[in-house]
C-alpha cells in the first residue's frame, strides 16, 4: 500500500493573464523566441539538467520541443507552434512571436476579452483576404521557368537558420542543391495527377559543405568490398528485391507447435529452398539482388560467386524509393518460382566514395523522380541542423506547387500588412465597429494593437541594436545601424528588407512603432528589373498568421486554469 | 475557528449536524432540480448577485478544506463557492475557456461544466457529492451543469444570509449557531415545499407558453440545400446557441453550420428525420478526423469515407476510375497450425515425412495465390483488411496491382459495410460478387501529419439515399480539436434528447405550447424541455 500515491488536489489559477507569474513566463518566452528570429538571430545551447546531449539551435521546432514548462498557457502556445511547424516547416518563430506579442498588446490595451478576440479575428480576416487577392502588393508569383525565385526562397529558409554556421558561399551552394533536388523529384513525363518523388538524404561528417552534392537516382550504403564489373556494356541490369527475410528462418505455419525429431536437418531443407531461388535468379540473369532483411551467408556467397551484387538489410525506409526507381515488385514468396514481372531494372551501377562511406549509385532505367542528396559538414551538431534545414527547405519548396506564390521576406510583408490594415480599416470604422459590437475607440485601439504586433515582429529581425524603419510609400521594412545619426538616416539606407526597393531621396521614412498617418501602400512597378532577394513561403506564412492569431485569441479566452500536480515529495 | 473548538467539546453533536446538512444538501439538490424547470429568473438573480461580489481569490485551491469535524452551512457554502468559482468564468455567452492540464502533461480545453467538474480532483466528500449530483443531472439532460452549480451556490448563499439575519433565537437552542442552523433548515424545507407544490403551476403559466416546439420539418427541410442567405431555421439556431455555451464565441457560427451540413448529409430519405442524429451519434468515431496545426477555419466536410489507415501496398495510379473493393475480416493466407496443434517432423513417415515440412508452407503460398487469382477474376483492386496480413499477401497483391489497407478499426469497417452494402469476407475460399463493392475512387489523402485512405461509394442513390461525408476538424492543437469534436458530439446528443422528450411530451402538451422565437440564451432550457 505504501506504493499507492495519493493524488494531490488540483491547483487552480483564476484569470491567468492577470497573474504576474504567468505574464512573466509569457514575456520570457517571447524574449526567447524573438532573440532567435531571423538570419542574425542568436543561437541557443540546449542541454538538460542531468547532462547529456548538447544541441545548438535557433530553430523553433528544436527549441520549443526542448522547453518544458510548468505553465499550461506556455505549453498551449508551444503545442500550437510545434503543430504548425510540423505541417509547414517554416515560420514557426514568426507564429510564436506574433502570438505572444498579440497577447501582451491585448493585455496592455485593457480591452475587454471578448472585444479583443473579436477584433483580432476581424483584422486577421482583413489580412487573409488581402493576401489571397490577385493584386496583393506583397507577394510574387513564382515562375517555375526560372530558378531565381526558387533559389531566393530556399536561401531565405536556409539563411534564417544560423545554427548551420554556413558562409555566404555555402548558403548559396546548399540553396542551389535544395532547388536541384526539388526539381529532380518532379516527374515530368506524365500528365494528370502526379505523385512527387523522394529525396533520400545521406550525411557525411567531417567534409566541407561545398562537397555536398545531389545525384539523380539512389545511393545505397554498402559494406564490404564490391566488385562492379564495368566491362558489362548492357544498357540495363535486372534486379530482384525481396521484402521477406532470406535468413533461413523456419516458415510461419501458425500458432501450433512443431516437433522436430533428432536427425532431421530442417536447416538444410530450408537452405536448399533458398539456393533454388538463388539459382533461378542467376539463370534469369539478375545482376543486383537486394533484400530488405537478412540474407543467409551461404546464399550470399553463392550469388557473389556468380557475379551478382548482393545488398542485404536495406531497411524499410529505402524500400519505397527503390521500388519507385526500379519498378520492381518486392517478393515475399519463397516457394513459388519468380514471376518475370517482379524484376526491376537499373540503368547503371557505379561506386562512389564519400569519406569513409562507400555508396552504390543506382540509376533509373526509365524516368524516375528519385534523387539522393549527400550532405557534408564539419561536425555532427551542424550536420544534424543542416539536414533538418534541407528537409524543411524541400517541404517549403513543395508547398509552392500548390500555391505558386512567395511573400516578401525581411519583415516587409509584416510592415506592409500593418500599413494596409491601418489604411483599409480607418475608412470604415463606424460600420465595422457596429458589426463587431464595440465602440469606435475600441475598434481603433484594437487596430493599433494588432498592427503594432505585426510591426514588432518585423522589428525583432534586428538583433544588433539597429533601428527599424518603414518607408511611407511602399511600407517596406528598413534597418539602419545603431551608430547612424538621425539626420543622415536617409543616406545610409541601401535596400529594404526584401531587397526590392532601393533607398532614395524621394522617399520618406519613419521609425517603426511610432505613429504615422495612414496611407495606402503603393504597389511596385511591375517592370522593375530588380528581383527580391529574400522571399518567404506564402502557404506557411499565411497559416502561421492564422494559427498565431487563433492561439492568441484562445490564450486570451482562457479564464481559468486547473492543473493536476504530481506530488513528487512522495516518490 | 471558534466553531471547531466548540465542536470538540461535545462529541455527540459532531455527527448529527453533518448528517443533517448532508441531508439538507440532498434536498437542496432535489429542490434545485425541480426548480430548474422554472424560468431562469431565480438563477439569473443569483448569478447577478454573485457577479456583483468581489471575484474569488486567485490561486485558490478548490479542495482546500478546513479540517473541521462539524459541518456548518458556512463550510458547505465555502465548498460550493469554490466549485462555483471554477465554472463561473466559463458561464454564459460571454464566458471564457477553462484550461486543464493533467499530470501527464495532456491539455484539455473546455467550457462544458460537466467536463470541468469531472476533471477536478476533489478531496472533500461534500464537493464530491455535489459533483456526483451534477453528473447525474447532466447525464439525463445533457446540459445545465454550470447553471446547477451557480443556482445551488446562490440558493445556499441566500439561505445563509437570511438565516444569519433572523436566527430564530428561542430558548430551545443553546447557541446562536445552532439557531442559525435550525433557521436555515426551516428555509430549506419551505423552499422544498414550494418546489413540490407550487412550482409545477408556475412553470405552466410562466415558462411553458414561452417554450417552442422544434418541429422536425425544420430538419427535413435541410435535405433540400438551403438558399445562400436564407433565414436560419429553428434547429440551426438551437445548435448555434448550444455552441455558444461550449466554444469560443468566434467559432460558434462556423461550427454550427458545419454540424447542420453533416446532419443534412446523413439524412436518410425514407426514415425519421432524427435518424441522422442517431446515425451521427453512433458512428461518430468513424465519421471524423482531427487535424492539428491548421486554423479552425480549415475545418470542412469531404465527400465519402476516410479510413484512418495508410495503404500497406500503395495504390497504383488509377486516375480515379471506379474500383472494386473487398473487405476481409481475417487472414488471407491460411494458417495451417492453429494453437494446440502439433506438427511432427521426421520420424520416418509416421505423421509426416521430412520433405513435407517445407511443402506445408509451399502449399500455404499456393492457396494464397489461388485466392489472389480469384480476386483478380472478380476485378477487385482494393483489399481492406481488419487484421495485419502476411508479407506474402502484400507482395502478391502488389504483383497483382492491388492495393492493401490493413488493421482497419471495427467501427470503420462497420460503416463501410453499411454504406457499401457488401458483406465482409470471413472465409477466403468463398468470395462472391456479393462481397464486392464498387467505389467511385480510392486514393490517398493527406490530413495533417497522416496519410489516410479516402474513398467514395458508387450508386448510393439507389440503395441508401444519403450523401456520405466525413468531418475534418482543424485546430492549432489537440486541445482545440478535441474541444470542437466533443462539442459537435454533445450537440448531437443534446438535440437527440430534445427529440426523445418531444416524442413523449408532444402529445400531452400540444395545446399549451405556442411557437415563439428562440432566444440565444435558451439552449439550456430547451435541452431540458
Amino acid at each position: 500500500m505504501s506504493r499507492l500515491v495519493k493524488k494531490s488536489p488540483s491547483l487552480c489559477v483564476d484569470l491567468p493573464l492577470d497573474n504576474t507569474d504567468v505574464c512573466n513566463k509569457l514575456r520570457l518566452l517571447r524574449q526567447l523566441m524573438t532573440s532567435c528570429y531571423g538570419p542574425t538571430g542568436k543561437l541557443k545551447l540546449v542541454h538538460n539538467n542531468i547532462g547529456g546531449h548538447v544541441v545548438t539551435t535557433s530553430t523553433s521546432s528544436v527549441l520549443l520541443a526542448a522547453i518544458s514548462s510548468s505553465q499550461p498557457l506556455v505549453n498551449l502556445i508551444k503545442t500550437s507552434v510545434l503543430n504548425h511547424v510540423s505541417r509547414f516547416s517554416d515560420c514557426g518563430l514568426f507564429a510564436a512571436c506574433l502570438c505572444l506579442d498579440l497577447i501582451e498588446q491585448a493585455k496592455q490595451s485593457g480591452l475587454r476579452g471578448n472585444v479583443c478576440i473579436g477584433l483580432n479575428r476581424h483584422f486577421l480576416a482583413v489580412c487573409v483576404s488581402y493576401l489571397q487577392r490577385e493584386d496583393c502588393c506583397c507577394k510574387v508569383k513564382l515562375d517555375f521557368c526560372s530558378s531565381h525565385n526558387l533559389i531566393a526562397l530556399a536561401r531565405s529558409v536556409i539563411s534564417s537558420k544560423p545554427a548551420c554556421l554556413l558562409t555566404e558561399q555555402e548558403t548559396l551552394h546548399i540553396s542551389k542543391l535544395a532547388v536541384q533536388a526539388f526539381l529532380l523529384t518532379l516527374p515530368c513525363d506524365k500528365p494528370g495527377t502526379v505523385s512527387l518523388g523522394q529525396t533520400v538524404t545521406i550525411c557525411v561528417e567531417g567534409h566541407s559543405v561545398l562537397n555536398s552534392a545531389v545525384f539523380p537516382g539512389l545511393l545505397v550504403d554498402v559494406t564490404g568490398v564490391l566488385c562492379v564489373n564495368k566491362s558489362d556494356n548492357l544498357s540495363s541490369h535486372r534486379m530482384l528485391l525481396f521484402s521477406a527475410s532470406l535468413a533461413g528462418d523456419i516458415p510461419e505455419l501458425g500458432e501450433g507447435i512443431i516437433e522436430v525429431s533428432s536427425g532431421v536437418d530442417t536447416d538444410a531443407r530450408i537452405l536448399d529452398q533458398l539456393l533454388d531461388l538463388g539459382k533461378q535468379a542467376v539463370e534469369d540473369d539478375v545482376k543486383l539482388f537486394v533484400c530488405q532483411k537478412v540474407i543467409h551467408p551461404v546464399l550470399q556467397h553463392y550469388l557473389r560467386s556468380r557475379g551478382v551484387i548482393v545488398i542485404e538489410r536495406l531497411g524499410i525506409t529505402l524500400m519505397e524509393p527503390l521500388i519507385l526507381l526500379t519498378g520492381a515488385h518486392p517478393v515475399a514468396t519463397l516457394h513459388t518460382s519468380l514471376q518475370p514481372k517482379a524484376y526491376g531494372k537499373v540503368r547503371d551501377l557505379s561506386i562512389r566514395q564519400f569519406g569513409s562511406k562507400t555508396l552504390l549509385h543506382l540509376l533509373a532505367h526509365g524516368e524516375s523522380a528519385i534523387c539522393t542528396m549527400v550532405l557534408c559538414h564539419r561536425n555532427e551538431t551542424m550536420l544534424s541542423e543542416l539536414k533538418l534545414v534541407c528537409q524543411k527547405t524541400e517541404h517549403v519548396l513543395r508547398l509552392t506547387l500548390r500555391e505558386p506564390y512567395a511573400l516578401f521576406g525581411g519583415g516587409c510583408t509584416e510592415t506592409h500588412l500593418a500599413a494596409y490594415v491601418r489604411h483599409k480599416c480607418t475608412d470604415r470604422v463606424t460600420e465595422s465597429a457596429a458589426v463587431l459590437g464595440c465602440s469606435e475607440s475600441e475598434y481603433l485601439l484594437g487596430m493599433d494593437r494588432f498592427c503594432s504586433s505585426l510591426e514588432s515582429v518585423a522589428k525583432s529581425l534586428e538583433h544588433n541594436g539597429g533601428n527599424s524603419l518603414i518607408d511611407l510609400t511602399h511600407a517596406h521594412n528598413w534597418t539602419v545601424h545603431a551608430d547612424v545619426m538621425n539626420r543622415c538616416v536617409e543616406g545610409s539606407l541601401g535596400f529594404c528588407g526584401c531587397g526590392l526597393v532601393e533607398g532614395g531621396s524621394s522617399k520618406k521614412w519613419t521609425y517603426l512603432n511610432t505613429k504615422y498617418a495612414e496611407f495606402s501602400p503603393a504597389a511596385l512597378t511591375t517592370d522593375s528589373p530588380v528581383q527580391p532577394r529574400v522571399l518567404d513561403s506564402f502557404t506557411a506564412k499565411l497559416n502561421a498568421l492564422q494559427v498565431a492569431v487563433e492561439t492568441a485569441n484562445l490564450a486570451l479566452d482562457v479564464r481559468y486554469i486547473i492543473k493536476d500536480v504530481l506530488d513528487l515529495a512522495r516518490f | 475557528m471558534e466553531e471547531s473548538s466548540e465542536a470538540s467539546v461535545s462529541p455527540f453533536v459532531v455527527v448529527s449536524p453533518v448528517l443533517r446538512h448532508q441531508h439538507e444538501q440532498c434536498k437542496c439538490v432535489k429542490l434545485h432540480r425541480e426548480r430548474k424547470r422554472e424560468s431562469e429568473r431565480v438563477g439569473q438573480d443569483g448569478v447577478e448577485g454573485y457577479r456583483g461580489r468581489k471575484r474569488p481569490p486567485v490561486g485558490l485551491t478548490v479542495t482546500e478544506m478546513l479540517p473541521v469535524d462539524r459541518l456548518h452551512l458556512k463550510h458547505v457554502l465555502q465548498t460550493v463557492g469554490a466549485l462555483e468559482a471554477t465554472v463561473l468564468r466559463s458561464f454564459g455567452p460571454e464566458g471564457g475557456q477553462v484550461l486543464f492540464t493533467r499530470d501527464t502533461g495532456q491539455a484539455m480545453l473546455t467550457r462544458s461544466g460537466t467536463r470541468i467538474l469531472k476533471a477536478l480532483r476533489l478531496e472533500s466528500p461534500l464537493a464530491r457529492m455535489v459533483v456526483e449530483c451534477v453528473w447525474k443531472h447532466s447525464s439525463s439532460t445533457g446540459d445545465g451543469s454550470k447553471t446547477f452549480i451557480l443556482l445551488l451556490a446562490s440558493l445556499l448563499r441566500m439561505i445563509h444570509t437570511k438565516a444569519c439575519k433572523e436566527p430564530n433565537v428561542s430558548h430551545t437552542y443553546n447557541s446562536r449557531e445552532a439557531a442559525e442552523a435550525a433557521t436555515a433548515r426551516r428555509f430549506a424545507d419551505e423552499l422544498l415545499a414550494f418546489a413540490l407544490e407550487e412550482l409545477e403551476d408556475l412553470i405552466a403559466v410562466g415558462v411553458a407558453p414561452y417554450g417552442f416546439c422544434v418541429s422536425w420539418e425544420d430538419l427535413s427541410a435541410k435535405s433540400h440545400p438551403p438558399a445562400a442567405h436564407s433565414e436560419p431555421h429553428c434547429v440551426q439556431k438551437l445548435l448555434a446557441s448550444f455552441f455558444h455555451t461550449r466554444l469560443g464565441h468566434t467559432h460558434c457560427d462556423f461550427i454550427s453550420n458545419l454540424t447542420c451540413e453533416v446532419l443534412r448529409h446523413w439524412m436518410f430519405v425514407n426514415d425519421l428525420p432524427s435518424s441522422a442524429l442517431h446515425f451521427v451519434n453512433d458512428n461518430f468515431p468513424a465519421l471524423h478526423t482531427a487535424v492539428s496545426g491548421f486554423p479552425m477555419s480549415c475545418s470542412r466536410l469531404i465527400e465519402g469515407q476516410v479510413i484512418h489507415r495508410d495503404f500497406s501496398v500503395p495504390c497504383p495510379r488509377t486516375e480515379d476510375q471506379p474500383v472494386r473493393a473487398v473487405v476481409f475480416s481475417g487472414y488471407l493466407q491460411p494458417k495451417i497450425l492453429s494453437a494446440g496443434d502439433v506438427l511432427k517432423v521426421g520420424c520416418g513417415g509416421q505423421v509426416t515425412d521430412e520433405k513435407s515440412f517445407v511443402e506445408f508452407s509451399a502449399w500455404s503460398e499456393r492457396s494464397l495465390q489461388c485466392v489472389i487469382a480469384n480476386l483478380q477474376r472478380l476485378g477487385v483492386s482494393v483489399l481492406l483488411s481488419a487484421v495485419k496480413q502476411s508479407a506474402a499477401v502484400l507482395a502478391l497483391a502488389a504483383q497483382a496491382q492491388m492495393c492493401v489497407v490493413e488493421c482497419i478499426s471495427k467501427d470503420e469497417l462497420a460503416l463501410f459495410a453499411k454504406l457499401s452494402g457488401a458483406t465482409p469476407v470471413s472465409e477466403c475460399w468463398t468470395i462472391e460478387s456479393r462481397n464486392v463493392s464498387t467505389l467511385t475512387f480510392c486514393r490517398p489523402i493527406l490530413l495533417g501529419a497522416h496519410r489516410y485512405v479516402h474513398l467514395a461509394f458508387q450508386d448510393l442513390e439507389k440503395t441508401l439515399t444519403v450523401e456520405p461525408c466525413s468531418l475534418v476538424i482543424c485546430g492549432a492543437g489537440e486541445g482545440q480539436t478535441d474541444q470542437l469534436l466533443l462539442a459537435v458530439l454533445q450537440c448531437v446528443r443534446s438535440v437527440l434528447r430534445v427529440d426523445m422528450v418531444l416524442h413523449t411530451h408532444s402529445a400531452l402538451h400540444a395545446q399549451s405550447r405556442r411557437p415563439t422565437d428562440v432566444s440565444s440564451e435558451g439552449s439550456e432550457d430547451e435541452a431540458e424541455d
